[in-house]
């Protein structure tokens, strides 16, 4: 039972993780936070359980949701940032970016209803399970952690040794130094909010799919709780936010395991708040995060 | 190498009135200079004349508030700086280097040569680096900001051998440096003269500027108050007591 509670942990870590590293990524590029983060990665759980209905495969549903969630982070980029640029309109985007996921999350609830939409899975993929050492393993829940880590370690590698990743980390850095080296600031961060908006977006999917069902409030609930790992992991730092939705994941099944359930959502917060008191870089950050040297 | 004066030959960059303010403060007023295919220029004068300042809007850094600049007999008025780098080759490095200092010195070569690779494969571009500059070969994988401040300036004179610009603009090339790296990076840009680019260099280090310049603007107060050959206004002592506040 332990067991099987410590993989659901990790399962529900992955997607925290997803989230927060989509939040650190366009922290890393603009020293900002995108407040519309959240209210996308619950789009996807929406657009998800549709294409299901519609018929649509749910690897098909997983495409279509990240391009469309990735889509809409390029207008978030435009709408809410592109003018914000400076270091002096950290309030401004904030502001821009939080009316705009108010702006998704009012449009979902007027579209598909204040309650939650259950996801029509097939039956045997609904009970497929795996059995090891005794305990049962949900297929599906493996199949998300699964694709979940793999996208984690493909954007890894894309930032740690492809060109558009240097030019990722050269834009990090200093947009000023980036460009003189010809790297197209702006090319470079609409790539970051569309790859942090299509991973959001696959996360709402998965947790839609773990949970049956998709609903409203997740963005509000989970998408803000990521942001909070992000900062307990260290802002700006990919391992962090991997590391910090993976601990929290884990903590939080343990919590309910031990009955401590109700208590979950507080302890993140005030955790968050006590690493920021005594570790303003996050407990994994390799260096000083941005925020920190400012 | 035979040189020709600037004024026999169409300007490959020329400035055309520029003027540049922060807000009230007029940092540059009016200012007009060329810099011929192949030439070496240097502008000297002394802290806060508005050197950087016009070197920063040349490659679009800062906006300016009137004036012309052509490079290569084009306006450049509306070309980001990006693409300024990377499809016209201008490469100007700053007075903080620039350098991007989380990246590992490889990945830095590796951004410049991406940026402008030229038809040669990134690895013949880094031997013939590597062979300029053995200390970064030593350094390859470290990262730029673990340099010293000689072999930041190192790199940024690797990155335009990586692959050479069109134009190079070097601001305070010789700051902050001992003796003998201020020789070494004069030897090196000596060299960049040799093999024909064209540089535009903003100096404190008069003596050094002039004596490495074919020619040179004199500022003052964002004014060009003379120009002449290097050795010219080397020659000129009146100038350096009333311009360059030195003796």
């Amino acid at each position: 039972m332990l067991a099987e509670q410590i993989v659901n942990g990790i399962v529900m870590g992955s997607l925290y993780a997803l989230i927060a590293q989509g939040y650190t990524l366009v922290f890393g590029v603009l020293d900002k936070l995108n407040f519309a983060h959240g209210e996308i990665f619950m789009l996807g759980g929406y657009i998800g359980v549709s294409s299901v209905a519609l018929g649509a495969s749910i690897p098909l549903a997983l495409l279509l949701v990240m391009i469309v969630c990735g889509a809409l982070g390029l207008l978030v980029e435009f709408v809410s940032f592109r003018k914000f640029r400076s270091h002096d309109a950290h309030i401004t985007s904030a502001l821009s970016s939080f009316a705009f996921g108010l702006v998704v999350l009012d449009l979902v609830q007027k579209s598909w209803g204040t309650e939650p939409v259950a996801i029509e899975l097939p039956q045997t993929l609904r009970v497929a399970n795996l059995e090891f050492l005794g305990v049962h393993f949900s297929l599906v829940k493996l199949s998300i952690l699964g694709i979940a880590l793999v996208l984690m370690a493909a954007l890894h590698l894309a930032i740690a040794r492809t060109s558009l990743g240097r030019s990722i980390r050269a834009v990090a850095e200093s947009a000023t130094s980036a460009s003189l080296y010809g790297i197209n600031v702006t090319r470079v961060i609409q790539l970051v909010f569309l790859l942090a908006s299509a991973l959001a977006g696959f996360a709402g999917v998965a947790l839609a799919i773990r949970t049956g069902f998709a609903s409203s409030d997740v963005g509000f609930t989970l998408g803000i709780k990521a942001l909070a790992i992000m900062a307990i992991g260290g802002m700006g730092d990919l391992r962090g936010a991997f590391l910090g939705g993976l601990m929290i994941g884990v903590l939080e099944a343990l919590a309910f395991q031990w009955g401590f359930g109700q208590l979950a959502d507080t302890g993140v917060w005030l955790f968050m708040i006590f690493v920021l008191l005594v570790r303003p870089t996050g407990l994994f950050a390799a260096r000083s995060s941005k925020e920190a040297r400012a | 190498m035979a040189w020709k004066s600037a004024m026999t030959e169409s300007a490959f960059l020329d400035v055309q009135d520029l003027h540049v303010a922060y807000g009230p403060i007029k940092a540059v007023r009016g200012c007009s200079l060329t810099v011929a295919e192949g030439e070496t220029v240097a502008i000297v004068g002394a802290n806060g004349a508005g050197k950087s300042t016009l070197l920063r809007a040349v490659c679009n850094l800062i906006p300016r508030a009137s004036g012309k600049v052509f490079f290569a007999g084009s306006p450049t008025a509306v070309i980001p700086t990006h693409v300024l780098a990377r499809r016209d080759g201008m490469l100007f490095v700053p007075e903080d280097r620039a350098v991007l200092r989380t990246l590992t010195v490889l990945e830095n070569l590796r951004l410049s040569h991406d940026a402008r690779p030229l038809g040669r494969p990134f690895e013949k571009a880094t031997e013939e680096v590597f062979g300029h500059f053995p200390r970064l070969q030593e350094r390859a994988d470290q990262p730029a900001g673990s340099l010293s401040g000689g072999e930041q300036q190192m790199l940024t004179l690797a990155r335009a051998l990586v692959s050479p610009p069109r134009i190079l603009l070097l601001d305070e090339p010789s700051l902050g440096l001992s003796p003998r790296l201020v020789r070494e990076v004069y030897a090196i840009l000596r060299d960049f003269r040799k093999r024909g680019m064209t540089m535009l260099l903003v100096e404190q280090n008069v003596r050094a500027a002039l004596r490495f310049a074919h020619r040179a603007y004199v500022l003052r107060q964002g004014t060009i108050v003379q120009q002449g050959t290097g050795e010219a206004l080397l020659a000129d002592s009146g100038l350096f007591r009333q311009y360059l506040g030195v003796h």
